[in-house]
């Protein structure tokens, strides 16, 4: 291996360090208008009328939209791939661009386009709706009362959709068990919060009716689609153009504010900004699910299960959006960590008026793993057994089914990570606590994720390669680069399959994607970018390099399987002896002969979805007195197939366990009783910091996929998954209490630490 | 009546400029929407995240919660200020070298904050430079590889 597998300097890191980077914030345009959303103080409330002639006539403002003047076409937002499987795909459509009842606070009600933002928010408090307050739901047990008002009208008791998913016998199961155990846990909405708010579009109506958006987006190819279909045009009538995007973890999984955007420029026939603050971009946009998860497991004397049910209840906010494939992930993949026959998931998504929610970082696997490892814990317990040794007896490995996918599983690091974790934490030392107060702990948790969508769904990827007269390749794929490094692992993967020089293989680092000259991708989400793209990119790597060896037999009359591409240059594959410049060649292609041109096609053909796992080791310490936890070291022991830029792997599992340890310990978007979001700014919204963070312990253990791109496998999701299990383990070791909500917060430990003296 | 505008001078990456500014504008607007240096970045406008940091007279400030007219006839450093004709400054190397760039939205204002620590303490420890990086919040790397590369320059003279 030549680039594959060295940590080499990211591609767009020279703009990112000099501020030369532009953002869709950034970015200006002659005659742009701005836009501002008026939303819903209320969580839900009928519209009965709004009167906005006085915000019309206030000067500068161009136009006010409501839901009168929108086309009534519902949509749902979340960018999810098309499917072959019935019953898949669970999307109710249940938004308008501005809504025709407020269903949360900050619903959007209408929207204003005017010269400059400040006027655009003058003219906000010029619009007058009448509202009429209905009874709101903050807890989907209320909101599924018989006699609970629809949220939705489409959804009945407000449950969006239900599973009820079985394997084996789960009766006969129970039966054969020595212990049955059942605990109940429950998890929080948290945000994203990329440091860029989401979300900021510009939009560009043209005449003749095309539209182009520029986009913050992780999907820029199925946000095309959904917009299209929202405005009622055609999708190639829509472009998308996604320039460097500040952090998405699901985020901006799908449509944010593209549409308001682009109705007011298509009504202003002018370009149209819109940004949203950091308050909108908190409440307004998307969160991660809370989920009350209730786990039953029959186990035997050694630890073996019998049965395995997981029910869950899950808050969806005021919309569906990702909800119904986040939940199947919560259940399926929970259920996959460890070797049982017999097992039921079941699962209600229901409708509330909290904030919306959507596929963030995990895609409900954080909420399924909190749930079943933590419990795993409280079963080695139960059995006198060594939480560690318990995992190294009942993972599932390489050839068992992973329910989730119905797959076999292809390939299983998981016993190395938990080795090789061990080991670094030091597992089998007794940790000593540093005084009468402060009690320390280690914990573990594992877990199994995904690489892309298959089976089930479309993993549609490509890439495009040309080659210059000079010997250097252009890398054209619409790979959503979202701050993950995927241009410069594409390149990697490029110059690898190439046989070319890092530096010959070039990737725009600007503009990045462009839906109208990038061939389509499915975009950044489900751990798939560099699994499913990059299979893309070195087949149009491989389809460039067959034809540049052709074309050098010819030239050197030299049989072509006798010939190499190395450090840019064809060599003899055997003797190594240095024959020609591939720059050589691509001249003699593009001007000596008619009609030949070196461009390599390439499309994902992957059809499996190598699970990543991983093993993470916490040590916490536990102040009794004030209940505060400060994690003091954290392993994570990942099986990343192959890391093809190690540096940029460890970034993605760093950072997803920053937010990991968040979610653990303090992050919670509060919601008061009557809907409104009571920390919607970082000064009461915290993230950890960079004093507040433990040192952190990356090992990569490669276990290559079969089908990923040079045995890579997905590394985007993975390191968030089991950081709050592993810690509340590590918790529950130091002080004996198994805290089962989440945020841990120091008041949940005390009342934890009192109810077990009482 | 009542002035909404003032004129200020400002001395910004070496240049100066003299401009009309409304009095509630804040830095951050005036930087990005009259001078076009748009490195400075807009996280949260409340002082909150250290995306808009910038240097003022060498010290770190949140553009976003500072008004123009406050800071007039002083020197400011955008990160376009850092790098000299096209040569990177060496913490913009690190942190290129380091790994310490994802999505770059908190990076300018870390490298800023980075910047002022240096130039006061060449030999930052590990504690000092994570007080001194507190207030840049980041959402991608966990801090690891930002602290690793402002550790690399320690005994580093960056202005040489």
């Amino acid at each position: 291996m030549n680039t594959v597998g060295k940590s080499l300097p990211r591609g767009d890191a020279y703009q990112k360090v000099s501020g030369e980077a532009l953002y869709v914030d950034d970015i200006k345009m002659h005659g742009m208008l701005a836009g501002k959303v008026l939303r819903s103080p209320y969580p839900h409330a009928i519209i009965r009328d709004i009167k906005v002639e006085r915000a019309k006539k206030l000067n500068g403002v161009i136009d006010v939209i409501t839901y009168n003047d929108i086309p009534q076409i519902r949509y749902n937002p979340a960018a999810y791939p098309p499917t072959n499987v019935p019953g898949r795909m669970v999307l109710p459509k249940d938004m308008f661009i501005v809504t025709d009842k407020a269903r949360y606070v900050g619903d959007p009600v209408a929207a204003v386009v005017a010269i400059d933002e400040e006027i655009a928010e003058e003219a906000l408090s010029l619009i007058e709706v009448d509202y009429e307050p209905i009874e709101a739901y903050f807890y989907p047990f209320d909101s599924m009362k018989d006699d609970s008002l629809s949220i939705h009208e489409c959804a009945e008791k407000n449950i969006l959709h239900k599973y009820d998913v079985g394997f084996g016998d789960i009766d006969k199961g129970f039966k054969e068990a020595d212990l049955i155990i059942e605990e109940e846990f429950s998890t929080s909405r948290i945000s994203p919060a990329p440091i860029e708010p989401i979300a900021t579009s510009i939009a560009m109506a043209h005449p003749g009716g095309d539209i182009t958006i520029y986009s913050a987006t992780q999907t820029p190819h199925i946000t095309r689609r959904i917009i299209a279909e929202a405005l009622g045009l055609g999708i190639s009538k829509v472009r998308i153009i996604k320039p460097s995007v500040g952090g998405a973890f699901g985020g901006r999984h799908g449509v944010t504010n593209e549409l308001i955007a682009a109705f007011l420029s298509i009504k202003t026939n002018q370009p149209v900004k819109l940004s949203y603050s950091r308050e909108e971009s908190l409440v307004c946009t998307t969160t991660r699910h809370p989920a009350y998860l209730k786990i039953k497991s029959g186990v035997k004397k050694d630890g073996s299960l019998t049965a395995r049910t997981l029910d869950v209840v899950v808050d969806a906010g005021a919309y569906a959006c990702h909800a119904a494939g986040v939940t199947r992930m919560m259940g399926l993949l929970g259920l996959s960590l460890y070797k049982c026959e017999n097992l039921h998931f079941g699962g209600k998504i229901v409708y509330t008026n909290n904030p919306p929610a959507g596929g963030i970082r995990g895609y409900g696997n954080p909420q399924g793993t909190f749930a079943v490892e933590s419990h795993t814990d409280t079963i080695a317990r139960e059995l006198n057994m060594d939480p560690l040794e318990y995992r190294l007896m009942h993972h599932v490995e390489k050839g068992d089914v992973n329910y989730q996918s119905g797959l076999e599983i292809d390939s299983c690091g998981i016993e190395e990570c938990i080795k090789q974790g061990a080991k670094k934490i030091r597992w089998s030392e007794k940790t000593k606590s540093s005084s009468e107060n402060k009690k320390h702990g280690k914990g573990m948790a594992i877990m199994i994720h995904i690489s892309g969508t298959r089976p089930g769904l479309s993993e549609l990827s490509t890439a495009r390669i040309t080659v210059n007269e000079d010997g250097c390749a252009y890398l054209s794929s619409a790979a959503a680069e979202i701050g993950q490094g995927i241009t410069t692992s594409i390149r990697q993967i490029a110059a690898e399959a190439l046989g070319f020089k890092y530096e010959d293989v070039k990737t725009d680092n600007y503009r990045q994607v462009d839906t109208m000259v990038d061939g389509y991708d499915m975009g950044a989400y489900a751990s798939r970018q560099t699994f499913s793209n990059g299979v893309a990119v070195k087949n149009a790597a491989l389809d460039a390099r067959n034809k540049i060896l052709n074309h050098a037999s010819k030239m050197l009359s030299y049989d072509k399987d006798n010939l190499t591409i190395e450090d840019s240059i064809i060599k003899d594959a055997n003797s190594k002896e240095e024959l020609l410049k591939v720059a050589d060649v691509v001249y003699d292609v593009n001007f000596k002969e008619d009609g030949q041109y070196i461009i390599g096609i390439g499309v994902s053909d992957i059809d499996g979805n190598s699970p990543p796992f991983a093993a993470q080791f916490a040590e916490v310490e536990v102040d009794i007195e004030t209940g505060i936890v400060e994690v003091l070291n954290f392993v994570a022991a990942h099986d990343v197939g192959r890391a093809i830029n190690p540096y940029i792997v460890e970034g993605q599992i760093e950072g997803a366990i920053q937010q990991g340890i968040g979610y653990a310990l303090i992050e919670k978007l509060m919601v008061d009783n009557n809907g409104k979001v009571l920390n919607p700014e970082f000064a009461n919204y915290k993230m950890l910091t960079s004093k507040d963070m433990p040192k952190i312990e990356t090992l990569l253990i490669e276990e290559p996929s079969p089908i990923g791109p040079y045995g890579a496998k997905g590394v985007g999701e993975p390191g968030l998954v089991p950081v709050a299990p592993a810690i509340a383990n590590a918790i529950n070791d130091a002080i004996g209490v198994r805290i089962k909500e989440l945020p841990m917060t120091p008041n949940r430990i005390l009342k934890a630490l009192q109810n077990k003296k009482d | 009546m009542i002035k909404t505008k003032t004129l200020v001078n400002l001395k910004v990456n070496d240049q100066d400029h003299s401009i009309v500014v409304k009095n509630k504008e804040t830095l951050l607007y005036t930087l990005r929407e009259r001078l076009n240096l748009t490195g400075t970045k807009k996280g949260c406008e409340s002082g909150d995240c250290g995306a808009c940091t910038v240097l003022l007279s060498g010290k770190p400030v949140t553009s976003c919660v500072l008004l123009t007219v406050d800071c007039d006839g002083k020197e400011i450093t955008t990160i376009e200020g850092l790098s000299q004709n096209g040569k990177l400054h060496p913490i913009q190397k690190a942190f290129i070298d380091n790994g310490a760039v994802q999505c770059g939205y908190c990076t300018p204002g870390m490298i800023l904050s980075a910047k002022a620590l240096l130039d006061t303490n060449k030999n930052p420890t590990e504690e000092e430079i994570r007080e001194a990086i507190s207030g840049n919040l980041c959402r991608c790397t966990g801090y690891e590889k930002i602290v690793k590369a402002i550790k690399s320059l320690s005994g580093n003279d960056c202005n040489s």
